[in-house]
Formats: structure tokens, C-alpha cells, sequence
């Protein structure tokens, strides 16, 4: 069980807390359960929970103790990635397993019931992305984080890839000066992916009940969070949605961001309409500064297939040397999913603040909520524009 | 087996910019070339109590693809029936194991775009069932055919896309898809378009896909078999690769094609001749050797990679 202090977070767990109050050691050091590592569960083993599952099982330090998922296959495939326990409903998992911290990878309807649910057990939780499915959702799902005194991690992930950690570096190292102007797009066809039409594609990802938005909550709230890293506060000035299909929910979002304090303006594009053929992923991150570019593009292996192979052949070599080798190491997107994970494992073992929290999470549905306000004023005001009658003119 | 000709209509793309997302103005290029390749079939039809549009609706990929029917060529071909004739006229498709049709009709616009007319939206899934019995090569085929394809008139009104496994979509797989058949994968599309007997076919070539879509801005029109031969040609294969098409059309020779303002031979050189990407997530050829990889290296396989195990 765990012995979390209960102050462990601020009043509303939502504003950027001192750096005073999160470096300090929190007096944790007992709160591990009795097992030789962390034990860990996953709430959902769909296909990023999996991603999740797998990459716990390759972590030293860690042992999954359980995995819920509601469907047969998922509970099969947990089963087969290595976990002796599987439960259909993550409510009696938590209610039966001794925990240190659970992965919350199901739809994002079941974020603050899981977590109030892990909340009652004492357990820390690292929350798929989005948070919530809304800001107020949020604030209710940290408040019970922060009474129960559990920490709150989020799966923002863009930032751990190698690319855009590339480019921030680059950027923080001032190798193009001031950059007045960047772009962020990210495109993939989630949930109706491309032919041949294969698997049944979920339906809570178009309907903005259960998934609280559109391809602005699937992709865009992780552009959001990528560019807070990397130019500080973020402010949203316009915005456009829009529906290539018949959609509840849009599956394209353009956005117009602007930082004060870098005095950068940003457009984000992001959208689910697009064919993915993995391993080509459309993430292109662009600085325009005064004396050159920075792009992601610069910052990925020339080539996959070179950049795998030398992946693979490097963990070969830590297998023969008896070292842990880098869990999905040729996939530098699903690595990051790991590297992630693992940086929330490491911050709780040690008692500290997860390195991206609720609060990082909140923010990114904040920026993305008024998106969608402004894009809605538009759209009211291009109605009215169309209700108003012409005008007519005499010669 | 008909010999008539099939008709073809260029559809006037001078003025796209890329693909329109204003169904009306797709549906008002479409008004003529429909009406050209049509006109005779109108008179088959005009006598119908029902009709029943049968568009190439399996799963909601977008219109621009080619992978699908573009709904504004269902819809300006259900104009044009419902001005010509007095029918009961219905867009049919049918839920499977994937996805409802409902929600696929939804998502591709045909729940708004049939707000305009009479006809309504039909899931054949839904539908009672006629066990039917069709020869093939003196061989009894057994078949369960949706009641309403029995009993109304059908215009089939296909994709030009491959299918899987190479062949073309066409009208008479698109037929065979709403039937339950126990005989061979050539088999079905055969017995299911002898059985339906279209009263036409046409073929929506207003975005081909053959690896890559193309605006190729033509539509066909004919019988089942005959507009799956143009197809095929366009799409780069042989009819004798292709068993439902050749069980049908056997030594038959070339099909004519009328249209003084289609250029065959230009439309062949322009529609690549690819197939669908890979089934998988990734290439399979990388997804095995990442799982050679992975059993070496002591790492983890992405649940992309996993090759549907």
C-alpha cells in the first residue's frame, strides 16, 4: 500500500506549482508496496495500453501485477505479453490488487472513475492523454487526486521522442536566433485507419461525449504540450475546425497560437483524416528563426530502416554484455511511450512530482477548450454574416 | 450476358481545384454525364415499382480515395431515377462484422444526402432472406439473397478500385458482397449478379484508386459484366486473372465502349495499377523481421508488429 503524504499536492493540483515545493525529497521512501519493485497494473490493454503493458514488463525496477480490460482478446494478449492476473473490470483490479501506481490507458470517459477509483486504493496513476475530456472533469479528477494524496501522471509523449527533444535542444542552445514564426502539424487515421478495412473501429473517438473533442483532443493536445515546453505560456488566438467526413466530431483542427514570453506565433494543424502507414509518422515541428530553420525532420534518422537496424544492433550487443537493452528501441515513437512511463515509475519510487503531471495535462485541455470557443464564436459570426441581407445599392 | 456497349460520360473537371467537398457542386457536374449513361436503362426501369441503389459503401474511407463510391454519384443517379420513373427507390448496403452500415451511410453523407429525396436508406443486414439456387458451370450454387434485391430492380453502382486480393471491386463483387454464399470467393459475385440480374451498372470513375487515387472524371455505364471488364482494363489486369469475370464473360471479345468525349486509351495511361496497401500496420515482410529482432534482443514487439497474432 502506499503512504503518500496527503500534502503532497498545492490547493487545486491545476497551477504551475514553486519549483521550491516540487524539488524538495518527500518523505516516500516507505510507500513502495512490499514487492522487489514497483508494482504496477494497467487499467485498459487496447492498442496504446498494450504499447504501455509491454513497455512495464521490459521495465527493471517494475512488476505488473495485474491488467483489466473489459474485452476478451485484450485480457489474452495481456496474458500473453506476460501478466498472470487479468480482470474484465478495472474497478475490482484495484480493489484486488496490492498496488503502487496503475496506467490508466482506457477511453477518456473512464479517466476520472478510474482514477477516483485508484484514488480510493491509494494508488498513483499515469493518465493516457487527454486527461480529461474536459477542464472541469479535470479539476474534479485532481481535486480527488489531491485529497487521497496520489500523484497524477500524464502520457504526453511528443516531447520524449528524439526529434522534438532535438529541436529543443537546438532551440535552447540559440542555434537560430529568435524564431518569430514555428508550425506544428500532426496527422494519423485514427480510428478509421485505411484499406483494406480489417478491425471494427471504436466509436468513442468521434463521438465528442466520450472522447471530449475531436482530433484537437486525440493529437492536437499533444502539440499543445510540446510547444508550452518549448516556448513557455501559450495563448490561443483563432481557431478553425473542420469535418472531412460526417463526423460528430472534427477530425481536422487549425490553430492560431501565439507565446508572449518568446514572442513566437504558431500554427498547429492537426487532424485524423490522413492514411498512416507505419513506420512514416506525419509529425513535422518547424522553428523559423532569424538566421536558419529547425526542423524535427533534421533531428530523425536519415533513414527508418538505418536508424532501426542500428537500434537493433545495439541491443543485440547489450544482450550479449548482460545490459538491459532499449524496450522498442528501432521505434523511436513507441520508445518514447516507454521512456515516458519509465519517468513516471522513476519519479514515484523516488517520492517526487511526475515529470509531466495533472497539472501539464489540465493546461493542454485548457488551451484546447478555447480553441474550440473560438472556433464556435467564428462560426456564429460566418452565420451571421450569411443571415445578413444584401445591402442594395443604387447606381 | 448482355452485348450492348458501355456508355461512357466525362464528368467536367476543368474547373476542379482537387476534390470538391460541396456535394451539390459535385452532384451538378455529375447531372449530365449521369443522364448520358443512363438513357437506355431508363427504360428498363421505367416500369419498376422498386428500385434499389446498390453503391460501393463497405467502410467510410473518404470519397477523394477512390475507395469508395462518391455518394454525389449516387445521389445525381437517384435524381435522375426519381424524375424519370415512379418507383419506391432505396440506397442499400449492409452492416458486417467491421461496422454498421448506418454508421458507415452516416459518415460518408448519404443520411443527409437522401434528406433531399424520397428514397430512403436501406441496411440490408437487417433484411429477410430468399434462399436462391444459381448454376454456375452446371454446378447448383446455393445462395441467401437479401428480400428487397429480390424483389425490386437493382443499379449497381461500383468503385473503380482493386479489391485484396487483385481483382477488380467492381459490379459484380459489390452485388456479391450483399449475399451469404458458401461456394468459392469466385463464385458468389457470379451467382449473386445471376440471380440480381441489374438492371445496370455504373461505374463511378470519377476518382480511381489503383495504389494512388487519380481524378480520372468518367463514368461507365452497362451491364454488370461488362462495365467490370472496362474496369479491369482500366486498372491494368487481365479479365482471364480474374475467375468471377471470365466464368462470366468466358471467350467473349472486347467490350465496346461509347463515348465521343472519353479517350480510352489516355484514362489507361493515367489510373496507376497498384493494389491496396498491405493489410498490416506495417509492411509484413518488416513486422517478421522485427519479431526475429525482438526474440534475440530481448526487446518488445509493438502491438503493431504483432502481425495479428
Amino acid at each position: 500500500m502506499l503512504h503518500a503524504a496527503p500534502d503532497r499536492y498545492d490547493a487545486d493540483n491545476k497551477a504551475r506549482s514553486g519549483p521550491g515545493l516540487w524539488q524538495m525529497a518527500l518523505p516516500l521512501l516507505n510507500r513502495l508496496t512490499g514487492s522487489t519493485g514497483l508494482s504496477l497494473a494497467v487499467l485498459g490493454v487496447g492498442n496504446i495500453g498494450s504499447v504501455h503493458l509491454k513497455s512495464a514488463v521490459a521495465m527493471s525496477g517494475v512488476e505488473v501485477a495485474a491488467a483489466a480490460d473489459a474485452v476478451p482478446e485484450n485480457r489474452t494478449r495481456a496474458e500473453r505479453a506476460g501478466v498472470s492476473r487479468t480482470y474484465d473490470d478495472y474497478g475490482t483490479l484495484l480493489e484486488s490488487e496490492e498496488l503502487d501506481a496503475a496506467v490508466v490507458a482506457l477511453p477518456p470517459f473512464l479517466h476520472a472513475d478510474a482514477v477516483e477509483r485508484a484514488a480510493e486504493a491509494g494508488v498513483d496513476v499515469f493518465v493516457e492523454k487527454p486527461l480529461a475530456r474536459s477542464t472541469e472533469e479535470a479539476d474534479r479528477l485532481l481535486e480527488t487526486a489531491r485529497e487521497a494524496g496520489i500523484a497524477v501522471g500524464v502520457d504526453h509523449t511528443l516531447r520524449y521522442q528524439p526529434d522534438v527533444a532535438g529541436v529543443k535542444e537546438a532551440y535552447d542552445e540559440g542555434s537560430v536566433g529568435h524564431v518569430p514564426y514555428a508550425s506544428i502539424t500532426r496527422l494519423n487515421d485514427h480510428p478509421l485507419g485505411r484499406p483494406p478495412a480489417r478491425e471494427a473501429p471504436p466509436e468513442w473517438p468521434t463521438d465528442p461525449d466520450a472522447a471530449g473533442g475531436g482530433s484537437l483532443f486525440e493529437l492536437g493536445i499533444h502539440c499543445f504540450d510540446v510547444l508550452e515546453w518549448l516556448f513557455g505560456d501559450l495563448e490561443v488566438r483563432d481557431a478553425a475546425m473542420g469535418r472531412t467526413l460526417d463526423t460528430e466530431a472534427e477530425d481536422a483542427a487549425t490553430v492560431l497560437v501565439e507565446a508572449p514570453e518568446t514572442g513566437t506565433t504558431i500554427t498547429l494543424h492537426c487532424g485524423t483524416y490522413q492514411w498512416e502507414q507505419l513506420p512514416e509518422v506525419n509529425t513535422r515541428l518547424r522553428l523559423e528563426g532569424v538566421t536558419g530553420t529547425i526542423s524535427n525532420r533534421d533531428h530523425l534518422p536519415g533513414n527508418f530502416y538505418a536508424g532501426a537496424a542500428t537500434s537493433a544492433l545495439s541491443n543485440l550487443a547489450s544482450r550479449l554484455t548482460g545490459d538491459d537493452p532499449d524496450v522498442f528501441g528501432p521505434t523511436f515513437y513507441l520508445q518514447a511511450h516507454y521512456d515516458a512511463l519509465a519517468d513516471f515509475c522513476t519519479a514515484i519510487r523516488e517520492g517526487e512530482r511526475p515529470p509531466i503531471d495533472g497539472a501539464d495535462g489540465r493546461r493542454a485541455l485548457a488551451l484546447a477548450e478555447r480553441a474550440y470557443d473560438l472556433a464556435a464564436e467564428r462560426g456564429e459570426s460566418n452565420a451571421a454574416a450569411d443571415d445578413l441581407e444584401t445591402p442594395e445599392v443604387s447606381p | 450476358m448482355s452485348t450492348a456497349p458501355v456508355r461512357a460520360a466525362a464528368v467536367d473537371g476543368a474547373d476542379r481545384r482537387g476534390w470538391v467537398p460541396d456535394i451539390d457542386a459535385r452532384m451538378a457536374a455529375l447531372e449530365s454525364p449521369v443522364r448520358d449513361v443512363l438513357g437506355p436503362a431508363l427504360e428498363t426501369l421505367a416500369d419498376a415499382d422498386r428500385i434499389t441503389v446498390v453503391p460501393d459503401a463497405h467502410y467510410p474511407f473518404h470519397p477523394s480515395s477512390g475507395i469508395v463510391t462518391d455518394p454525389a454519384v449516387v445521389g445525381s443517379v437517384v435524381a435522375r431515377l426519381e424524375r424519370r420513373t415512379d418507383a419506391e427507390i432505396a440506397v442499400a448496403g449492409a452492416s458486417d462484422e467491421r461496422i454498421s452500415f448506418d454508421r458507415t451511410a452516416a459518415y460518408l453523407g448519404y443520411a443527409s444526402l437522401l434528406e433531399r429525396f424520397d428514397a430512403t436508406l436501406v441496411d440490408l443486414a437487417d433484411d429477410a432472406r430468399t434462399e436462391e439456387v444459381c448454376a454456375i458451370d452446371e454446378r447448383p450454387i446455393p445462395l441467401s439473397v437479401p428480400d428487397r434485391l429480390v424483389e425490386s430492380r437493382v443499379v449497381v453502382v461500383p468503385s473503380l478500385r482493386p479489391t485484396e486480393d487483385g481483382p477488380v471491386a467492381g459490379a459484380m463483387r459489390t452485388l456479391g458482397s450483399l449475399v451469404e454464399c458458401d461456394a468459392a470467393p469466385s463464385r458468389a459475385p457470379v451467382a449473386a449478379t445471376r440471380v440480381l440480374d441489374p438492371a445496370v451498372a455504373v461505374l463511378d470513375a470519377t476518382i480511381a484508386y489503383g495504389g494512388d487515387p487519380v481524378a480520372a472524371n468518367t463514368l461507365f455505364a452497362g451491364s454488370a459484366d461488362a462495365v467490370d471488364a472496362v474496369a479491369t482494363s482500366l486498372l491494368g489486369r487481365s479479365i482471364e486473372s480474374d475467375d468471377a469475370l471470365e466464368t462470366v464473360r468466358g471467350d467473349e471479345g472486347p467490350v465496346a465502349v461509347d463515348g465521343a468525349d472519353v479517350d480510352l486509351e489516355r484514362l489507361r495511361d493515367r489510373i496507376p495499377t497498384g493494389g491496396l496497401p498491405p493489410a498490416d500496420d506495417t509492411h509484413p515482410a518488416l513486422s517478421a523481421a522485427y519479431r526475429v529482432y525482438a526474440a534475440v534482443a530481448g526487446d518488445a514487439v509493438p502491438p503493431q508488429l504483432e502481425g495479428g497474432r
